[in-house]
C-alpha cells in the first residue's frame, strides 16, 4: 500500500511475492475493464455494415477499409487538418486553463480579501446550471463581439478560468499545502506572488498535471462548443468531422467512424502517457525532508 | 527555499472544526493581492457567465420560442412543471441514477487509485490502461459497444445465464436500462481516479512511516492517515461527481435518445430539458427547468459543504 | 508595488497568448469588399460534403463575384446549430430545410419570402408535378424542394415467396397485410413485419386513404380519439398474435433497422431509405405499395423531403435565390449528386442523375405508382415534430405494456393540445 520500509532484509522475498500478486490482480481487473475497449478496437476492423448489432468480439473478416476511408478526409479537407485543429485547440486550452485556474485557485485557497466567500459561492454555483440553457445567451455575446467562427469563443473561457471544476480542484489541493512553508518564505521576504511562484505552485504539481490532462482530453473530445461556434469546415476539430460519418438521413459509415475514433485516440493516449509521469509523489519528494 | 519540517500534526485528530469554505487566512494579508490573482476569473465571470446566467433566469419567467421576443409570463413555467408528468419522471430517473452511480464510481476510482499508488514496474502503462475507458468519452462508439455488451444473448447476458439469471438483454428492458447507464458511469472512473491519485501523491510518506512505527496495520493506516489526508480530494470528487451526475446528458442521449428510450426509463433531467428547449422550441420552460435543477443541486451541494466541516481536513488551514 | 508589477507582467503574457490564439488560428471573416459572400448550410454525411463542394465550385465558376462558404453537420447537430444561430441573429444565407420544421421557422419570420424572385433569379418551371406549391406556408413561398420521397412498403421477396404469400401489389388491403404477416411468421418463423403502429406516418397513410388528414387546415389533430384507439389496438392485436417484431428487439437494434440479420419480412418507411437498408443486409429488399382499404386511394404522396430556404436577414437575397435555383435545376449538379439528396425534384436533374442500385429501384417504383400519388398536405403545423416524437414515445410505452390503449390515446391528445396551442 505504501512504499514499505526498506530496512528488513527478509522483507525482500515477501515484497517480490507481493509484487507478483499485485500484477496478477491488476491484469485480471484490466481484462474486465478493457473488454469493451478491445471490442471497439476490433470493431474498427469489421466491415462497416456489420458493426451495429454485432455481438462478437472479433471480426470474422477483418478489413483495413475503414481506416482507408477515414484517412481520405472529406470535402477536400485532409484528416491531418482536423487533427491539427484539435491539437491547436487542446494545447492552447491546456496553457490557458492551467495558468488561469492556478491563479484563481491560489486566491481562493490562500489569500484573504473581502467578499471571498461570496465569490466562492458564486463560482460553485456556475457549476450548477445545465449548459444547454446558457448556449443561446453565450452565443449572443460572441456574435455581438463578432467572434463567431473563430477559436476565441472556444478558448476565452479557458484563459479566464471560467471552468469552475479546475478552479475548485486547485483550491482543494492548495489548501492542503502546509502554511509553515509560506511562513518561512515570508521570513525570507516573499510576498503573495513569491509565495505563489516559489512555494505553492511547485507543490501543486499533481493538481496542475491533473488539470492539464483533463483539459487536453476534454477539449480534444469536445463536440458541442465547436459545433455551435465554428461554421467553416476547415476550422473543424476532429469530433465535428467524426459526427459526419453517422448522418441518420443518409448512409452511416460506422466503420469509418470507429476507425477515425481509434486514430483520434492516439494523441490523447500519448498526452496521457507523457503527463502522467509528472504525477510523482508531491510533498514527500519535493526536497522538504530537510 | 529554506527547508522546513512537514506539518507533523496527525490530521485525523478529531474534534477540530474547520470551515469547508475557504478559511479566513491570517497571513498573506495584502488586501489587493486577492483581487489581482482573481482578475482573470472575475473578467471571465462578468463576460461569460453572469450575463448568460441572468439571461436564463429572466427567460425562465417568459414564454420564449428562441426566434421571437420573449413574453413575460411570470411564474407560469414553474407552475406547469409541477403538473408535468414527464418532468416528474425525469426527476425520478435522475435521482435514482445519482444515488447509484456516484458511490459506485467513486468506490471504483478510489480502489484503483490505491492499487496504482505504488511503485511498480509499468506504472505508466497501468495508469493509461485503467484510464482507457474514460478516454473514449461519451461518444457514439461507446453507445454502440455498450449496446453490444448488454443486448440479448450478448456477453453480459451469457455470463448471467451461467449463474442462472435470464435478463433477456438489458438494452430493451426498461427495468435494466438505467442500471446499464450506471455501469457505464462506473466504468468510466478515470477522472476521479486520476484526482485521487494526485491526492495520494501529496500525502507525505513520513506520515505512513510514523503510523507504521506506531504499529498501525493496513486498515488502520487507511482510516487514520490516507482518508483524512485525501479528504479534500475525496470531497472534491464527491461534490463534482454528484453535480455532474445530476447533469448527465451525452451518454444518456446517445443511448436512449431524446425520448429516454425504452419507455422513458432513461429520460434524464437534462435530456428532457434539451428536448423542451431545442426541439420543442420552449426555451422559457427549459430555463425554468434549469433553475429548478440549480435550486435542487444547490441544496445538495450546500448540504455536502455543511457535512464537510466534520470530515474534511486541510493541513494548510489555520489552527 | 511588487505584486502588482509581477502581476501585470503575467497578465500581459496571458493576453499575448490570447492574441496569438486569436490571430494565428482564428483570423476572422474578412470578405473582400464588393464581392458577394453567401453562407450555405446543410445536413448530410461526408459523401454529401464532397459532392456539395463540387457543386459549389461549379456555381462559383458560373457566377463570378459570388463566393459560397459551406458549413455542414450531421442531421441532429445541424438543427441544434441552426436553432442557436437563428436565435443569435446569425442565420446562414442559404440553408437546407426539412418539411416538418418549415412552418416552425416560417411562422416566426426568420425565413426569407421567395415569391419576388420566382421567374427571375429563381426558376421553378421544371419542378415535378407533385411539387407545385410545396414549400409555401399560408400562401408565401419560403422553401423550394430539392428532392422527394414517398411512404412505401419494404419487403423481403424471398420470405414472402417461401411462405407462399403474394408480393404486395396495388389493391392489397391492411387485412391482407395482417394475414400475410401471420402466414410468414407461421411458415418461416421470421416475424412478418415491424409494428407499424409505432410510426405516425402509417396513421397518416390510413387517414389519407379515408379522405382525411393528420392535421386539419387550422393546424389541429385531424383524427378522433376513437380513430387513434382503433389504430393502436391493431398494433396490440399484432403483438398478441406474435407476428410483429417485439419492441424489446426493436429498441435493442437501434440505430440499425430490422433489416439487420433479416429480423422481419416487411416494414413501412420512406422509399429513399432503401439505400440505407440495402447497406445493412445482403438480402434483397423490394418496394411495394402501401396497403389500402380504399381501392384507388393509396394515400401516398410525393413529400418534399429536403428543401432550400433563405434567411430573412440575408444581405444578398438575389444571389441566395440564384444559388437555390442552380442547386435544383442545373443538370450537371443533378449528375454530381445522383441520388444523394433523394430523388431530384426537377425533371432536368432527374434525367441527368445516373441512378444505380437501390436508387434505380426507388425511381422505378415511384414510376409505377406515379398516377396514384395525390397532392401533398400543406406544411405541417408548428410542433408537428414534437407530436411525431410523442407518438413514438407513447406507442413504445404501449408496446411495452406500461400503459393501455385508452391511456395512451389520452396522453397523446393531452400532449398534442399543449404542443399545438396557439
Amino acid at each position: 500500500m505504501t512504499p514499505a520500509s526498506r530496512t528488513a532484509g527478509a522483507a525482500t522475498r515477501r515484497r517480490r511475492l507481493g509484487s507478483v500478486g499485485w500484477h496478477l490482480a491488476a491484469v485480471a481487473l484490466l481484462a474486465v475493464i478493457l473488454y469493451p475497449v478491445v471490442w471497439v478496437v476490433s470493431a474498427s476492423f469489421k466491415p462497416s455494415g456489420s458493426i451495429v448489432g454485432s455481438l462478437e468480439l472479433f471480426p470474422q473478416e477483418p478489413t483495413l477499409g475503414n481506416y482507408q476511408r477515414a484517412a481520405e478526409g472529406m470535402a477536400g479537407i485532409s484528416v491531418l487538418r482536423f487533427f491539427w485543429n484539435s491539437a491547436v485547440l487542446a494545447v492552447l486550452a491546456v496553457v490557458g486553463t492551467v495558468a488561469s485556474s492556478a491563479l484563481a485557485g491560489y486566491a481562493f485557497a490562500r489569500l484573504r480579501f473581502r467578499g471571498r466567500t461570496v465569490l466562492f459561492v458564486l463560482m460553485i454555483s456556475t457549476l450548477l446550471l445545465p449548459f444547454h440553457v446558457l448556449i443561446v445567451p453565450q452565443y449572443a455575446v460572441f456574435q455581438n463581439l463578432g467572434l463567431v467562427d473563430t477559436y476565441v469563443p472556444l478558448l476565452a473561457g479557458k484563459f479566464l478560468a471560467a471552468e469552475a471544476f479546475f478552479v475548485f480542484l486547485m483550491v482543494q489541493f492548495m489548501r492542503g499545502i502546509p502554511h509553515e512553508l509560506d511562513e518561512s518564505a515570508r521570513i525570507d521576504g516573499a510576498g503573495p506572488w513569491g509565495i505563489f511562484w516559489h512555494v505553492v505552485l511547485p507543490l501543486s504539481r499533481p493538481a496542475m498535471v491533473t488539470t492539464a490532462i483533463f483539459t487536453f482530453i476534454w477539449t480534444w473530445n469536445d463536440f458541442l462548443a465547436p459545433l455551435i461556434y465554428l461554421s467553416t469546415p476547415d476550422k473543424y476539430p476532429l469530433p465535428l468531422a467524426l459526427q459526419l460519418y453517422i448522418d441518420q438521413t443518409t448512409l452511416s459509415d460506422y466503420g469509418a467512424l470507429m476507425a477515425m475514433s481509434m486514430l483520434a485516440l492516439l494523441p490523447v493516449i500519448g498526452f496521457f502517457l507523457f503527463f502522467q509521469r509528472l504525477l510523482v509523489d508531491g510533498v514527500a519528494t519535493s526536497g522538504l525532508k530537510g | 527555499m529554506t527547508s522546513s519540517t512537514v506539518d507533523s500534526a496527525r490530521p485525523a485528530a478529531a474534534g477540530r472544526r474547520r470551515p469547508a469554505t475557504p478559511p479566513s487566512g491570517r497571513r498573506n494579508g495584502d488586501p489587493m493581492a486577492g483581487y489581482l490573482f482573481l482578475s482573470p476569473w472575475i473578467v471571465g465571470m462578468l463576460l461569460l457567465t453572469v450575463g448568460p446566467m441572468a439571461a436564463s433566469l429572466y427567460l425562465s419567467f417568459t414564454d420564449y420560442n428562441l426566434f421571437t421576443t420573449p413574453e413575460w409570463v411570470g411564474l407560469d413555467n414553474y407552475r406547469r412543471l409541477v403538473d408535468d408528468d414527464r418532468w416528474l419522471q425525469s426527476v425520478r430517473v435522475t435521482a435514482g441514477y445519482v444515488l447509484l452511480a456516484v458511490p459506485l464510481k467513486l468506490a471504483a476510482a478510489l480502489a484503483v487509485a490505491m492499487l496504482l499508488n505504488q511503485r511498480r514496474r509499468g506504472q505508466g502503462f497501468y495508469r493509461a490502461a485503467f484510464y482507457g475507458p474514460s478516454l473514449i468519452g461519451a461518444s457514439v462508439s461507446v453507445a454502440i459497444v455498450w449496446k453490444a455488451l448488454f443486448s440479448d444473448d450478448a456477453v453480459v447476458d451469457r455470463l448471467l445465464s451461467w449463474v442462472g439469471l435470464d435478463s433477456g438483454g438489458w438494452v430493451g428492458n426498461p427495468d435494466f436500462s438505467l442500471l446499464m447507464l450506471v455501469l457505464l458511469a462506473a466504468w468510466q472512473f478515470g477522472a476521479p481516479m486520476v484526482i485521487f491519485l494526485a491526492g495520494l501523491k501529496q500525502v507525505p510518506a513520513e506520515l505512513y512511516e510514523a503510523a507504521e512505527v506506531d504499529g498501525a496495520g493496513r486498515g488502520r493506516r487507511f482510516w487514520s492517515v490516507t482518508l483524512p489526508m485525501i479528504s479534500p480530494v475525496l470531497f472534491f470528487n464527491l461534490l463534482l461527481e454528484t453535480i455532474n451526475s445530476f447533469q448527465i446528458f451525452t451518454s444518456a442521449y446517445v443511448i436512449g435518445g431524446r425520448n429516454g428510450s425504452p419507455a422513458g426509463s432513461t429520460l434524464f433531467y437534462t435530456v428532457y430539458l434539451y428536448d423542451r428547449g431545442f426541439t420543442d422550441f420552449r426555451m422559457g420552460y427549459a430555463s425554468a427547468m434549469a433553475w429548478m435543477l440549480l435550486l435542487g443541486v444547490g441544496l445538495v451541494t450546500a448540504m455536502l459543504f455543511r457535512t464537510a466541516r466534520g470530515w474534511v481536513h486541510y493541513s494548510g488551514d489555520n489552527r | 508595488m511588487a505584486v502588482l508589477k509581477r502581476f501585470t507582467r503575467s497578465l500581459a503574457i496571458i493576453a499575448t497568448l490570447c492574441l496569438v490564439a486569436t490571430g494565428t488560428v482564428a483570423c476572422g471573416d474578412d470578405t473582400e469588399s464588393g464581392e458577394v459572400a453567401l453562407r450555405y448550410s446543410w445536413w448530410g454525411n461526408a459523401d454529401r460534403a464532397d459532392l456539395m463542394q463540387q457543386a459549389i465550385d461549379l456555381f462559383e465558376e458560373e457566377n463570378p463575384g459570388i463566393t459560397v462558404t459551406p458549413s455542414f453537420q450531421e442531421y441532429e447537430a445541424y438543427w441544434q446549430k441552426l436553432t442557436t444561430e437563428t436565435a443569435g441573429g446569425n442565420m446562414p444565407d442559404v440553408l437546407q430545410m426539412d418539411f416538418s420544421y418549415l412552418r416552425e421557422y416560417a411562422d416566426r419570420g426568420v425565413l426569407g419570402g421567395l415569391d419576388e424572385h420566382v421567374g427571375g433569379d429563381l426558376v421553378l418551371d421544371d419542378l415535378l408535378a407533385g411539387f407545385d406549391g410545396a414549400g409555401a406556408v399560408d400562401g408565401t413561398l419560403y422553401a423550394v424542394p430539392v428532392g422527394g420521397n414517398t411512404w412505401s412498403m419494404f419487403y423481403n421477396p424471398a420470405l414472402f415467396e417461401q411462405a407462399g404469400v403474394p408480393a404486395p401489389a396495388i389493391g392489397w388491403t391492411w387485412r391482407d397485410y395482417h394475414a400475410a404477416m401471420a402466414t410468414i411468421k407461421a411458415e418461416t418463423g421470421t416475424y412478418g413485419g415491424g409494428n407499424y403502429t409505432g410510426v405516425i406516418y402509417n396513421l397518416e397513410a390510413q387517414l389519407r386513404q379515408e379522405g382525411s388528414a393528420l392535421f386539419t387546415e387550422d393546424g389541429r389533430l385531424g383524427f378522433s380519439k376513437e380513430r387513434l384507439a382503433r389504430f393502436w389496438q391493431q398494433g396490440m392485436d399484432l403483438i398478441e398474435q406474435d407476428v410483429v417484431l417485439p419492441v424489446e428487439t426493436a429498441v435493442q437494434i437501434k440505430p440499425a433497422s430490422l433489416w439487420v440479420d433479416d429480423l422481419a419480412a416487411s416494414d413501412l418507411s420512406w422509399d429513399n431509405f432503401l439505400t440505407r437498408y440495402a447497406g445493412e443486409t445482403d438480402t434483397e429488399i423490394r418496394l411495394g405499395p402501401v396497403p389500402s382499404d380504399n381501392p384507388g386511394q393509396l394515400g401516398q404522396y410525393l413529400k418534399p423531403a429536403m428543401l432550400l430556404s433563405t434567411s430573412a436577414d440575408t444581405e444578398h437575397p438575389e444571389a441566395a435565390a440564384r444559388l437555390i435555383s442552380f442547386m435544383i435545376n442545373d443538370p450537371e449538379v443533378g449528375r454530381i449528386f445522383g441520388g444523394n439528396r433523394g430523388l431530384p425534384a426537377t425533371n432536368a436533374q432527374r434525367d441527368a442523375a445516373e441512378l444505380d442500385g437501390p436508387l434505380a429501384a426507388v425511381a422505378a417504383y415511384e414510376e409505377t405508382i406515379a398516377d396514384q400519388l395525390t397532392q401533398a398536405p400543406p406544411a405541417p403545423p408548428r410542433g408537428a415534430g414534437s407530436i411525431e416524437a410523442a407518438f413514438i414515445r407513447i406507442s413504445e410505452e404501449l408496446h411495452y405494456g406500461r400503459i393501455g390503449v385508452a391511456e395512451a390515446v389520452d396522453q397523446l391528445f393531452a400532449e398534442a393540445e399543449e404542443i399545438l396551442e396557439p
